[in-house]
């Protein structure tokens, strides 16, 4: 492995950019999402910043069952976070839809139908422990060797 | 009054002060025992009631499956939204999370069950289905026909004049095959859930 390859596994175990989208949720995930950035949780000891920009994002939080105003926009917003990157989704809403997920309802969960989804933490909502559990377990799968895995 | 500047000094550069005020990281916080988790077995006896699967407001959160070793709950993560419903709806205290039986135990409290039939006659064309597929109904007439009519009134759905009607409402055991059966959505049963003090009396 080359220094360039161990610099840049040192660089990205210490700085994960998050941004977060909700496609239609209740808003209970997002406050959790919230609460992982309060000083109990503190999401930024880990070298995890939410920063909700993502252009310069690593992972997607994606939060909510789905509603049809998202068609298009959640890809297009994927296609723009540069690679190597990963979505999680957070609640039972982006997995199965959670208690919307009933006939008449206009959600069309799950969200891996729309993008890629590579670690579901489920929950209604998650506890923040949760979800920093969750974020940390991937980053390092993901990040680690990149380029190398690539090739 | 000197200022102790070299004790203060010390205790800085000790190195295990350095190293905790720049590595050490709030632990990863534990989640207390009490807090309600997904609902884990027991181990007591389930009794196939199915009280859990109608208090579960999430849909597809709870099944009752059969295994080599009898019935069992089975909960669905990514569905579940841990309420606890069903571990206090269950008569046999099958399921368990965080601190529900212990308080349900000191506070003397259950879930008690009823249910109602709405049946909306401006969309129901008679057809019988409902009463048909009722297995209550099937229990007291098992020669019920096609559409729904039969001779004795002590059906729990039954239908006269080209309309469903609801007979004996306190017979219905509440498992909505009539609902799933009706085509036109016409026929409504809601699951009335209730926590009520004291002992549980036989029905
Ligand atoms: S999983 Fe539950 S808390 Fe989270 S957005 Fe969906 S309904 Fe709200
Ligand atoms: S805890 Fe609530 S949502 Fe989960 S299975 Fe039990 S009743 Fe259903
Ligand atoms: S919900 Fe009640 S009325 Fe409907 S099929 Fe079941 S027992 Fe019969
Ligand atoms: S309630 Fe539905 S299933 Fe029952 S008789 Fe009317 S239309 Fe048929």
């Amino acid at each position: 492995m080359s220094i360039l390859q161990s610099v840049k596994n040192l660089v990205r175990s210490k700085s994960i950019h998050v941004a977060y989208v909700d496609v239609g949720s209740c808003n209970g995930c997002d406050i959790e999402v919230l609460a992982c950035l309060s000083p109990r949780y503190d999401i930024e000891q880990y070298g995890i910043y939410v920063h909700n920009n993502p252009r310069e994002a690593d992972i997607l939080l994606v939060i909510g069952a789905y509603t049809p105003g998202w068609e298009e926009k959640l890809h297009t917003l994927w296609e723009k976070i540069p690679d190597p990157k990963v979505a999680i989704a957070v609640g039972n809403c982006p997995i199965s839809g959670c208690l919307f997920n009933r006939p008449h309802t206009l959600v069309d969960p799950p969200v891996s139908k729309h993008i890629p989804i590579a670690a579901e933490v489920p929950g209604c909502p998650p506890r923040p422990t949760e979800i920093l559990a969750a974020v940390l377990s991937v980053a390092p799968l993901v990040f680690k060797d990149y380029e190398v895995a690539k090739r | 009054m000197a200022f102790p500047i070299i004790p203060y000094i010390q205790e800085v550069t000790r190195l295990e002060w350095l190293r905790k005020f720049f590595f050490v990281k709030t632990a990863p916080l534990l989640t207390p025992p009490y807090f309600r988790g997904f609902p884990e077995l027991t181990g007591k006896t389930c009794t196939h009631a199915l009280f859990c699967m109608m208090a579960c407001p999430a849909p597809g959160a709870i099944d009752v499956i059969r295994t080599p070793g009898g019935w069992q709950p089975r909960i669905h993560m990514g569905h579940c939204i841990r309420c606890g419903l069903c571990v206090e709806a269950c008569p046999n205290g099958v399921l368990t999370s965080g601190r529900i039986l212990e308080s349900m135990f000191y506070d003397n409290t259950r879930l008690s069950f009823s249910f109602r039939i709405d049946v909306n006659t401006d969309l129901c064309m008679g057809c019988g289905n409902c009463a048909v597929a009722c297995p209550v109904n099937k229990l007291i007439d098992a020669q019920m026909s096609h559409g729904g009519r039969a001779s004795t009134d002590e059906l729990l759905l039954k239908v006269s004049e080209g309309k469903c009607h609801v007979l004996h409402v306190e017979k219905c055991t509440g498992c909505k095959t009539c609902e799933n059966h009706c085509p036109n959505e016409a026929i409504r049963v809601s699951r009335l859930l209730e926590a009520v003090h004291g002992q549980e009396e036989e029905v």
